[in-house]
């Protein structure tokens, strides 16, 4: 052990305090599987930039503006609320139709995650893929028993479910369970935000 | 995913595994945590004096640096930033633990991860060691464990705690004063 300041003047041999450092620096032993499929299980639990995306939503600013900024705001506004008022009561296309048409292209990606060490195989069941336990196999990580895949989810709430080895079916543990249940087995449940805002 | 794009033989910095992380592939922080796993928990064990407080503590710190990882201002460097978030985060659990009488579990559970192994003649002499631990300030107990078990640098150390060079090296020489006396009291240390 290096020869620290504090243990100056001191035979090592005779150190209580060095002998006790030495026992402080043992290795731990740590499992390293039940530990690293837990962070790991708790990092995919998020789905992919989603929660970030979602707090700089929600996440309360101040903004300062002065008087003729917020007179001209306003006006603004009226007009804009005016307009679609106007717009909604005159166009011929049904509102579902626009509605689509404001959707971003592609769906949002979500990365679901699954801690399962001894498994052999764990595939992604939900509405979105119509439930076909081939459509959607998690790939396993290196280390750590835990698997995952990244898929495209369309905005909204889905219902979904995790099946292992092809038969044994499982809710995501690190999901809501969903109150209702598809196939007599427990589902999860999800709902993915629109990128642009919109629920 | 780590498997297929990026051999696990390849030891890659941690630099590198910040940049793969940051660019997608989360399954790589897997390696970021398998580096600094061991050494970690053990601090956190020493902070916090148990299994339950550890885990947490230091399984906490992984998630927070992995949803702030772009905030990692040198990720040459994670490691250390990782631990200034887990000394922070012992920190925060010490104060709620000093509402309670620290606990030093030497028992075996299969429910940990966090396993200590050791004999069970040593068994009375680490438990003398943790009294001795506990009794120290939290930032006397931070500042002992970074120098003397972490081997680090009080310039490291101040990077880590905020604290300055001369107040850390004040805090580790009490310190050993405080174990010392402590230990001395206590009489369990093992013949060698």
């Amino acid at each position: 052990m290096r020869q620290h300041d504090e243990f100056a003047g001191k035979e090592p041999d005779d150190d209580i305090l060095e002998r006790a450092v030495n026992e402080l620096r043992r290795p731990l032993r740590v499992n390293a599987a039940l530990f690293d499929a837990r962070v790991m299980d708790e990092l995919l639990r998020t789905p992919t930039g989603l929660r970030e995306r979602f707090e700089s939503l929600v996440r309360p600013r101040t903004f300062r503006i002065s008087p003729l900024v917020a007179f001209a705001a306003g006006l603004l506004f009226t007009v804009s609320i005016a307009g679609s008022v106007l717009y909604v009561l005159s166009s011929t296309p049904p509102a579902r139709e626009r509605t689509v048409a404001r959707t971003v292209p592609g769906a949002p990606m979500v990365e679901f995650g699954f801690a399962a060490p001894h498994a052999s195989s764990v595939a992604l069941v939900g509405d979105f893929n119509n439930w076909d336990p081939k459509a959607t196999p998690l790939r396993a990580a290196s280390t750590g028993g835990v698997w995952s895949v990244e898929v495209p989810v369309p905005p909204g709430r889905h219902l979904y479910a995790f099946v292992v080895d092809g038969k044994v079916w499982r809710p995501d543990p690190a999901a809501p369970k969903a109150t209702g249940e598809d196939f007599g087995e427990p589902n999860s449940a999800l709902t993915v935000a629109d990128p642009r805002g919109g629920r | 995913m780590l498997d297929g794009r990026v051999s696990p033989a390849v030891e890659l910095s941690d630099a590198a595994l910040v940049d793969i992380v940051l660019r997608g592939e989360s399954e790589a922080y897997a390696r970021l945590v398998a580096r600094y796993r061991d050494r970690y928990a053990r601090f956190a064990l020493h902070m916090l004096g148990n299994r339950e407080d550890a885990e947490e503590a230091l399984q906490d710190a992984f998630v927070r640096a992995y949803r702030s990882l772009h905030r990692c201002g040198d990720p040459a460097r994670f490691g250390s930033w990782l631990l200034a978030i887990l000394a922070n985060r012992c920190r925060t659990s010490g104060g709620r633990r000093a509402r309670h009488e620290r606990r030093f579990v030497s028992a075996e559970d299969r429910h940990y991860a966090i396993a200590l192994d050791h004999p069970a003649d040593a068994s009375a002499w680490r438990e003398e060691i943790g009294r001795a631990l506990a009794r120290l300030d939290p930032d006397q107990r931070e500042a002992f464990l970074l120098k003397h078990v972490e081997e680090l640098e009080y310039e490291q150390m101040s990077a880590i705690t905020g604290a300055g060079v001369s107040a850390l090296k004040m805090r580790v020489k009490r310190a050993c004063e405080r174990m010392r006396r402590s230990l001395t009291e206590g009489e369990d240390a093992p013949a060698r």
